[in-house]
């Protein structure tokens, strides 16, 4: 199976082990990744707060680059670009909003162009039986907090997700492979992504309340689908304990890369060592690694 | 207490109007349920609740609405609009806010968020991707906080995940998107 790959910006720095690991499983399952050739940034969340045009033709222009490379399905493995290109199909429905757009791209925007995160891939095209068939090593029990966030399932107008506000499709991948899937209660809470870099004090506040839940439901591992989230749930612990006297130190994985590891891929081809909360020492003591 | 009589009593509809015109969002269907203030996260750091925002634009208050710290500490979660009974894309009304006040340089409590968007979108135009080492950087030279996340950042440099150098690969496409959006704009 081929299917279109547009990584985004994150992926190719402060996200790079979702890169590799996104790749790694791909390949594993069989499925081609094809990288959009020559994309733009999708414009993320300062686009949308100050541009409204060109909000949806960034996105847009890497529909139009999609189409010459002959693709018909888009992968977002981050939930913010899978958010955007989803609210930019969403608005082009709009004739004049498409006529502006089109305008600025010099070019026509394809209306079919099917757009996917990354975990829909694996759930709706790969199907959760070729996962558990990959299997080589059960992730015995390990007990998986599964956060999605805002935007991989919200506004379900967008999204066109059903269970939005208690998502289970990532639970499900984990029990596949092996680990025990959490139940509770803020796995679509914010973390605050949008301001990571100006109003650090809410991502401190947003991300200590995730971190508190998963602790009270005992999760060994937080997973998550989102280079942002990522990128605060495990950058920001530090910060956090010293803010509010805490003493967090768990692990933050890419579902991607607990899939990886059950699959039997090398830990360092999964980038697992460039966590900024340590994952080794977890993983050496459940013997994963 | 001072009673007003209806003659006294005025509703400007401007702000409203310019809202649907730009979003296509009527902030007249809103019958404040409140449900979009009690499942926002961001609550606690606003002046007011999305619930009295929307209020605001209904009543035409442009100072409440556009110059207090609300729409500005909206983190964009999509919460509000996923749960309002009146299908009103509550999140969408805000970034409508933020970007007429943004347009039309009014004074507001944006913090440092407008100079964020900015440079980031100087680098959309000119680099087409985001260059975090640049954006951090430039960020806080400008706000005057050279040192904020120092850790973090050296901890990132050193397990290799922000680069040093712009990822120019093709610029042009960018700044002609952005030109051609600034003659239509005109
Ligand atoms: S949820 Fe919708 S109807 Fe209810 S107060 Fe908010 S905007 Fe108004
Ligand atoms: S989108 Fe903004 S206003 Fe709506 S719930 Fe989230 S933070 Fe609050």
């Amino acid at each position: 199976m081929k299917i279109g790959y547009y990584p985004g910006c994150s992926l190719h720095s402060t996200g790079i082990e979702y890169d590799l690991s996104t790749r790694k499983v791909c390949d594993v399952l069989g499925v081609e990744l094809a990288e959009v050739s020559k994309w733009v940034c999708c414009g993320s969340s300062p686009a949308h707060q100050c541009d409204e045009l060109m909000s949806i033709a960034l996105p847009a222009k890497n529909m139009v680059l999609a189409q010459k490379d002959g693709l018909k399905e888009v992968c977002a493995p981050c939930a913010s670009c899978y958010s955007r290109l989803k609210v930019a199909q969403e608005r082009l429905k709009d004739p004049e909003v498409k006529k502006d757009v089109e305008h600025v791209l010099a070019a026509e925007v394809p209306e079919d162009m099917e757009i996917l995160h990354i975990l829909d891939v694996i759930t709706e095209k790969v199907g959760l039986d070729a996962v558990a068939d990959k299997v080589v090593q059960n992730l015995g029990g390990v007990k998986v907090a599964c956060y999605y966030g805002c935007l991989m399932t919200r506004p379900p107008k967008v999204t066109g997700k059903r269970d939005f506000e208690n998502p289970t499709d990532m639970e499900s991948v984990m029990a596949a492979l092996g680990a025990e899937p959490l139940d509770w209660n803020l796995k679509t809470f914010c973390c605050g992504a949008s301001f990571a870099l100006t109003k650090t004090d809410v991502v401190l506040e947003l991300t200590k309340k995730i971190l508190t839940d998963a602790e009270a439901v005992e999760a060994d591992v937080i997973a998550v689908g989102c280079p942002l989230c990522h990128a605060n749930l495990d950058g920001r612990q530090p910060q956090i304990n010293e803010k509010f006297s805490t003493d967090f130190n768990i692990p933050i994985m890419y579902f991607t890369e607990l899939m990886g590891l059950a699959f039997g891929v090398k830990p360092k081809e999964l980038g697992l060592f460039k966590h900024l909360t340590e994952v080794d020492d977890f993983l050496k003591e459940r013997a994963l690694i | 207490m001072k009673v007003i009589g209806p003659e006294e009593i005025r509703i400007d509809s401007t702000l409203a109007e310019e809202v649907a015109r730009r979003s296509g969002e009527n902030v007249f269907l809103c019958y404040q349920c409140r449900k979009c203030a009690s499942g926002c996260p961001s609550r606690t750091f606003m002046d007011s609740t999305p619930t009295e925002l929307m209020r605001y634009v209904q009543l035409g208050m442009i100072d409440e609405a556009m110059k207090g710290n609300t729409a500005w500490f909206c983190v964009s979660c999509q919460t509000c609009s996923t749960r309002c009974p009146q299908d009103i894309d509550i999140a969408h009304v805000i970034d409508t806010l933020r970007i007429i006040v943004q347009e039309k340089k009014i004074k507001a409590e944006t913090n440092n968020i407008r100079l964020f968007n900015r440079i980031w979108m100087i680098a959309m135009k000119y680099i087409g991707r985001m260059y975090e080492a640049g954006l951090v950087g430039s960020l806080n030279l400008f706000t005057g906080k050279p040192f904020k996340d120092m850790a973090l950042g050296v901890k990132m440099i050193r397990k290799g995940k922000i680069k040093m150098i712009p990822p120019i690969r093709n610029p042009f496409p960018t700044m002609k998107m952005f030109s051609r959006a600034k003659g239509l704009k005109k």
